[in-house]
């Protein structure tokens, strides 16, 4: 268990925390403003010391071994400073220094692959936000880390940045296998991202699981809704997986425990009134209404 | 292996002489800050020797002096831009992110700092002798380096200790950069002998290494020194400041990990 406070320990900013990432997962860690995972991810990171607990990173203590795993792994943040007056080529290569490796070719790779050819020889002040975190991204990857931690990674992007971001983060991790831990307060971007994900609020893990379980956990349902001419009479919708009927007016909502494997269970039973039925429709429950069922739970 | 381990190790160190020297080519003030004051620090001590018709000795006295300040300051500014370049950029976390050490930190940067000190140096030597007739490269050539290289070493325990006090008590520590050498002037016998200070001053001012490297230096300029070996007894305090301050630097950057100025001062 994973204790941190600060101000003299009047402010518990984790507590109670006990997590396991398994490696080539992309892990998510969700939670509201102040929830602690700036703090999760910067005691992962090896740049905070927790008050009390153990934390093991590639099995080894953050503690004793800090620059033993400082060398496996790497991060990047939403808020990318780097040195201001280095050029997109020279930051690179001060990184690339900085981890003792002399590899000039992996940063051409680097600089090629996040777009940033043509920047070359732009100082990091001078770049566009979205350059500036394709950089911070591009250094995260400078010493082929087996771990990295992206926090936040596309905040304050316009919404095409981030999508290309996202894509990118979600190709590297392909190919290289590379295990990711990552915090968000976009709940597309951890759909889209995450294998796993980590619930916090107040400092503690709330639920972990994939999105499916952790829908599961808050009793999100999904919806098949069906539009039907006026006045027909309803066969008894009784079948597995239905949870509930909601007939108004003309808008019949069925809620299910899973829309894409009960849909053909649930039309064969409508399939009398099959003539009186205009648009089928289906909604999953999303992580954005597991986010907010997740925050209110202390 | 080792030697594997050792290019690594002398790689993570150039890393930040590497960062530091682009840093400083592209700051017009910085590069004014190694032409400027010492300049003007030079100028201003040799018109009033002039002015004030002092003997050669007492001018060599005070321009010796008004040299060696500029000098440890230069390159303890060096020093301890490795993290206010950092602190300034909010990029403090991705530096201690990074397998590197407080040392690779401290060296990497002392490189610059010995080279901007040595060039400030030479710009000093050559103005001494065009415009005030004082030589400052009269001493002999390997009492001249153990003299550079011993201001040059504490150059780098004032810019450690200015990183130390960053680092525990963080942007408020900033001036620390300007004022520990201000200090130094004070009370290490720049600009008047140590015997002019009260006792107790005095005590304190022999623990400062520069103390006695100036008095090594001023030997050759006519001015004895009152006690034997002042090199050695400089250069065995740097190596005792040096111990402690590695184990201080130590507890300070634990203590940073701990109370998270390190993530602070990023943001």
């Amino acid at each position: 268990m994973v204790y941190k406070s600060f101000f003299g320990g009047k402010n518990f900013a984790l507590k109670d925390l006990s997590l396991e990432i398994e490696s080539g997962q992309v892990f998510g860690i969700l939670g509201p403003n102040a929830a602690g995972k700036t703090t999760l991810i910067s005691i992962l990171s090896t740049l905070l010391i927790p008050d009390r607990g153990t934390v093991k990173i590639l099995g080894l203590d953050a503690l004793k071994d800090t620059n033993k795993i400082r060398e496996r792994i790497n991060m990047t943040s939403g808020s990318p400073n780097l040195p201001w007056s280095l050029t997109v080529y020279e930051c690179l290569r001060f990184f690339s220094m900085a981890y003792g490796m002399s590899n000039k070719s992996k940063i051409e790779e680097l600089i090629e692959m996040f777009d940033l050819s043509q920047y070359r020889n732009v100082e990091f002040e001078e770049l566009s936000t979205g350059n500036k975190q394709k950089l911070s991204l591009a250094k995260a990857f400078i010493n082929d880390p087996e771990l990295v931690f992206l926090d936040e990674p596309t905040t304050g992007l316009d919404p095409d940045v981030a999508r290309r971001i996202r894509k990118k983060i979600l190709e590297i991790h392909e190919e290289y296998n590379i295990t990711t831990v990552l915090t968000t307060h976009y709940m597309s971007e951890a759909e889209q991202l995450c294998d796993k994900i980590a619930f916090l609020n107040h400092g503690r893990i709330v639920a972990t699981g994939t999105q499916k379980e952790l829908k599961k956990i808050i009793g999100a349902r999904d919806k098949i809704i069906i539009e039907l001419s006026s006045g027909v009479k309803l066969p008894k919708l009784s079948v597995e997986g239905v949870i509930g009927v909601d007939l108004k007016g003309e808008r019949l909502t069925i809620l299910v425990d899973d829309a894409e494997k009960r849909i053909k269970d649930v039309l064969n039973l409508l399939s009398p009134v099959y003539r009186y039925i205009k648009k089928i429709s289906m909604e999953e429950a999303n992580l954005e209404d597991v986010f907010v069922e997740l925050a209110k739970r202390d | 292996m080792f030697l594997s381990s050792l290019q690594k190790e002398i790689r993570k160190t150039l890393a930040f002489s590497y960062k530091n020297l682009i840093m400083t080519k592209r700051n017009f003030f910085t590069i004014f800050e190694m032409l400027f004051w010492p300049l003007v620090s030079l100028f201003s001590v040799g018109l009033m020797g002039g002015y004030l018709e002092l003997d050669e000795n007492k001018l060599a006295f005070i321009m010796v002096g008004a040299v060696s300040l500029s000098v440890i300051q230069l390159a303890q500014l060096d020093v301890t831009y490795v993290l206010l370049f950092d602190v300034w950029s909010k990029s403090l976390k991705y530096t201690f992110a990074s397998p590197v050490t407080f040392y690779h930190m401290v060296m990497g940067t002392w490189f610059v700092g010995i080279l901007r000190g040595f060039v400030a140096f030479v710009i000093l030597s050559f103005f001494s002798i065009r415009l005030f007739n004082f030589n400052l490269t009269k001493v002999p050539f390997f009492d001249l380096i153990l003299f550079l290289f011993g201001l040059f070493t504490t150059a780098m325990l004032i810019g450690m200790s200015a990183c130390i006090l960053l680092l525990v008590f963080g942007r408020r520590a900033e001036i620390a950069a300007w004022t520990l050498t201000a200090m130094i002037m004070l009370i290490c016998g720049i600009y008047y002998p140590i015997s002019v200070l009260p006792e107790w001053v005095r005590m304190i001012s022999l623990l400062i290494p520069v103390t006695h490297f100036l008095e090594f230096f001023r030997t050759f300029y006519g001015f004895p020194s009152t006690y034997s070996n002042p090199l050695l007894i400089g250069y065995a305090l740097c190596i005792a400041y040096i111990m402690a301050g590695v184990f201080i630097s130590e507890l300070a950057l634990k203590r940073a990990r701990k109370n998270g100025i390190i993530t602070k001062l990023s943001e």
